[in-house]
């Protein structure tokens, strides 16, 4: 596949993503705006799509009705929290199967958790799953969707703001992300990416 | 006659939120497949558990020990590293702290920002959490920041009233120029200044009030 190509690709899978949440539209339509502006001072795409992945900024309301409208659905339908699913959600909310759980109990202001949009370029990948401190390190919490057949590997998650340590699980290896800042692990040696989520 | 109802109705949502926790930890337990890991990582949160800490950041190293094929020996030796760093973390920080602060403490001291640090950060801003500056300050020294400058910086905003998100575009924006080739050291001065920059200034002395005696 062509380089430009892959680019669009790359491009409408950022735009599929800032559809999420749909309560959200007016200002994910400003991001995906404000990038367009940035776009003739941007080497590429996914230089673009990189910088704005790395400045999420859906809003409070939204966050909250999304996680308020989740609880609500998951009440109705007669579901519970239970397994990895009430863990991770006890950090502060994730993302099992494309549905985001987000316990009441956060929804103070300073541990709120954002929605951060991930994006992979793997071609040849059969799965791809985004595992860090977010969500237990659990491959199977977080996996990632193909854009368009053959596009890059999406997903939009919940992370509380701070800094996060994670990987991309790429057929079962852990890999790490290309287009971020790597830092030592002290504890298990070899590196990991670092994610900085900023607060709503 | 009503009390007895309230009790006994507290006393149940108490044991089924305990009931929960232990379910939701016993089912990140069956995430472990190996039986010798599993009985060290649930001795290291009985650990854990045992001197007061919140053991959802053991749980979380220990899985992510789990996720990187770490034999149970390493995990074992993490666990304990952690543990040390969150007992550091939680004795400077105070007992208050929020456990995104603890954590945000501990992997501050794995970098090699000192238990004085955390303290003169928590003095900084005592009514509120401290989690993102935190990560802020690990990551700029992560970044090759001296440790002494990046503590200084942050403080030095922290006091003259930048934001969570203001620190973390800082964060970000260094990233980004020790990507490109800056120094680290001159990145941070660069990008502090232009934090200052949209900072109120202080008040002086013709806009305060002064009582005429």
């Amino acid at each position: 596949m062509i380089t430009e190509e892959r680019d669009e690709l790359i491009e409408r899978a950022a735009r599929s993503l800032a559809v999420l949440p749909p309560a959200n539209h007016a200002v994910v339509m400003g991001i995906v705006q404000a990038a367009r502006a940035h776009r003739r001072a941007r080497p590429s795409l996914v230089t673009q799509f990189t910088g704005w992945m790395r400045a999420p900024s859906l809003s409070v309301a939204s966050a909250t009705m999304l996680a308020a409208a989740t609880l609500v659905i998951g009440f109705v339908s007669g579901g519970s929290f239970n397994g990895a699913a009430t863990a991770a959600a006890d950090r502060g909310g994730v993302i099992r199967g494309g549905t985001t759980l987000i316990p009441a109990a956060d929804a103070g202001a300073d541990s709120r958790s954002v929605a951060v949009p991930m994006l992979l370029d793997a071609p040849s990948a059969k799965s791809v799953a985004v595992v860090g401190d977010f969500n237990d390190w659990d491959p199977t919490a977080t996996p990632m969707q193909r854009f368009g057949g053959d596009g890059p590997w999406t997903v939009t998650m919940m992370a509380k703001p701070g800094r996060h340590l994670y990987a991309f699980m790429v057929d079962g290896v852990l890999t790490a992300d290309p287009r971020a800042p790597k830092t030592k692990d002290v504890d298990y040696g070899g590196e990991a990416s670092v994610l900085m989520v900023t607060k709503p | 006659m009503m009390k007895r109802p309230l009790s006994l109705v507290a006393a149940a949502a108490l044991v089924a939120i305990a009931a929960s926790t232990a379910r939701a930890q016993d089912a990140r337990l069956s995430l472990i497949r190996d039986d010798a890991t599993r009985d060290v990582v649930k001795a290291q949160l009985a650990s854990a558990s045992a001197r007061g800490l919140p053991v959802d950041p053991f749980m979380s190293k220990a899985l992510e020990g789990v996720a990187k094929k770490a034999p149970p020996k390493s995990i074992r030796a993490a666990m304990a590293a952690l543990e040390k760093r969150m007992r550091s973390a939680s004795d400077a920080l105070g007992p208050l702290s929020t456990i995104d602060e603890l954590a945000a403490g501990a992997d501050a001291l794995s970098v090699g920002v000192s238990d004085k640090t955390l303290k003169q950060m928590r003095t900084a801003a005592p009514g509120r959490t401290i989690a993102v500056e935190l990560g802020v300050l690990t990551e700029l020294v992560a970044r090759g920041v001296p440790t002494k400058l990046a503590t200084k910086t942050v403080l030095d905003l922290m006091a003259k009233g930048a934001t969570g998100v203001q620190l973390t575009a800082l964060g970000r924006d260094v990233q980004g120029d020790v990507a490109a080739g800056l120094r680290p050291d001159v990145a941070l001065d660069l990008r502090g200044r232009n934090v200052l920059s949209l900072l109120p200034p202080p008040p002086t002395v013709s806009n305060v009030n002064v009582r005429p005696r």
